[in-house]
């Protein structure tokens, strides 16, 4: 599996903006803050863990990173520009946000093709995908026989099919048994060794803490630690500790 | 013209269009040959309903047309791939538009099919119980011409319908009662406003194919009103969908 991944070609960034810069981001619905004043950035060839309790605002800031709502206040950049105004977003972007994001009558094969269709993106780039992520043996058959870690393999390779630059993964290890894991952190850390760049959402600490870098930890839609994992886990503690003292879930 | 081939896959890979297209072909034959046996010999003489009976053709092709294109939206709101498709075409109004030229090419074929279907089982019916045809060449050519045309303007219908209310039962279940029970109940003089009711788009799509002539507007008029309800609501649908946040 990593031999494949090796054999793929990367492009190498070259651009002097953050790959991501959030700044003053707020975003509320109603009366309820989602998101509130949250400003970060991601260096090129990192992996950061975007963590955060259910419900602190991690999926939301996704979402608003990736031009699918619109922020109340602040504005969230990718590659100095917000995402709708991308040329070509699927070359410089991939992400997954729900496993379940496929029609479940629809093989993975056509699903990669439409995506791949409409990114102008050329078809030979679809079965690439499929053996990435190893899916090209049950490429024909429809998703709704896919377990779920199929789909979470399935909707990685439609998030690569532009080869890009910044891949944002939201809670990619939920479905995915041990074995599937751990490619996934494998190909993560091959991804970022090309001087790509990854923003994965979770709150599985164990594995956030052996795969990312860097961490962003909000609560209640507010960042309330951020910087490299090594600095913030120093004195023997561990994510968990830092992470449940933070968002104030330590008993 | 990239998105356009995206949709069109995307229409081709699921099952949806092709169990519509059989659904609605079974029901065209089924209205047909209901009408053409059950009703009596003297009510199929008359022209108006000799009409009536071929344009069933148009009727379910117009809606099921609608249906296809609001599915063209809200199943992707169902299963989520709207997701995935404005992360790869942020550009919203874009994707509406592709939708929009691809499901009013399937009506068009849905149109074709249905119209053709209707007029040679209208006929064979009539033939079998000896009753003369009283439709020329031009009824059968707006017969199918216009049941196509219809087709297309409701599938754009459904397209900015399906865009505008988002959620697949609640879209599918408000064009199915429009079509074939709100717009039968507002025939006549309605309310004291007169006939509004030839005004509406299920009348303007049957009168593009021909039917109630003199008491439905002329094919021609439907047609500009029938296109002016499809680009009224495709653009609604676009602009809401370029301004929602999506879930």
């Amino acid at each position: 599996m990593t031999k494949r991944i090796e054999e793929q070609g990367a492009p190498v960034p070259a651009d002097s903006d953050p790959v991501v810069r959030v700044s003053s981001l707020t975003k509320l619905y109603g009366q309820v803050v989602a998101v509130d004043d949250l400003s970060f950035s991601l260096e090129a060839g990192t992996i950061t863990g975007f963590l955060g309790p259910n419900g602190a605002g991690k999926t939301t800031t996704l979402r608003l990173l990736l031009g699918l709502a619109e922020p109340t206040a602040g504005e969230a950049l990718v590659f100095g520009r917000s995402y709708r105004e991308l040329d070509q977003p699927a070359r410089r972007v991939g992400a997954v946000l729900e496993s379940s994001d496929v029609h479940p009558g629809r093989s993975g094969r056509d699903h990669l093709r439409a995506l791949a269709l409409a990114a102008e993106i050329p078809s030979g780039r679809v079965e690439e995908a499929l053996v990435l992520v190893e899916l090209e043996a049950v490429a024909e058959r429809r998703v709704k026989t896919y377990s779920l870690g199929m789909r979470q393999r399935l909707g990685l390779a439609g998030a690569l099919l532009g080869d890009p630059e910044l891949l944002v993964l939201d809670e990619p290890a939920n479905g995915l048994d041990p074995a599937g894991v751990r490619w996934l952190r494998r190909f993560l850390r091959w991804f970022t060794g090309q001087g790509r760049t990854v923003l994965i959402s979770s709150h599985m600490l164990a594995e956030a803490a052996q795969t990312v870098d860097h961490v962003v930890i909000i609560d209640q839609g507010r960042e309330v630690a951020s910087g490299r994992l090594d600095e913030l886990t120093e004195r023997g503690r561990t994510l968990e500790d830092v992470f449940l003292e933070l968002t104030g879930g330590a008993p | 013209m990239a998105q356009l081939r995206a949709e069109l896959l995307k229409q081709r890979s699921t099952r949806t269009g092709l169990a519509l297209f059989v659904t609605m072909l079974g029901l065209v034959l089924l209205a047909v040959f209901l009408h053409g046996f059950g009703l009596s010999a003297g009510d199929l003489e008359g022209t108006d309903v000799q009409l009536m009976v071929f344009g069933r053709g148009e009727f379910l092709a117009a809606t099921f047309a609608a249906l296809l294109g609001a599915m063209s939206f809200t199943a992707e709101i169902r299963h989520g791939t709207i997701r995935s498709t404005f992360l790869v075409t942020p550009r919203r109004g874009r994707v509406v538009a592709a939708k929009v030229a691809a499901s009013m090419l399937i009506g068009t074929g849905f149109g074709l099919v249905a119209g053709a279907a209707a007029v040679g089982a209208g006929a064979a019916a009539l033939r079998a119980r000896g009753i003369d045809v009283q439709l020329d060449g031009g009824d059968y050519m707006l017969l199918v011409l216009g049941s196509a045309v219809a087709a297309a303007l409701l599938a754009a219908v459904g397209v900015g319908v399906g865009a505008l209310v988002r959620y697949q039962v609640p879209t599918l279940i408000g064009i199915c009662a429009w079509l074939l029970f709100v717009e039968g109940l507002l025939v006549g003089d309605v309310g004291g406003l007169g006939d509004v009711g030839r005004f509406l788009p299920g009348a303007a799509a049957a009168a593009i194919s021909g039917q109630g002539p003199g008491t439905l507007l002329a094919p021609e008029t439907g047609v500009v009103l029938l296109a002016f309800y499809a680009a009224a609501t495709a653009l609604t649908g676009a602009l809401a969908t370029s301004r929602r946040d999506v879930g």
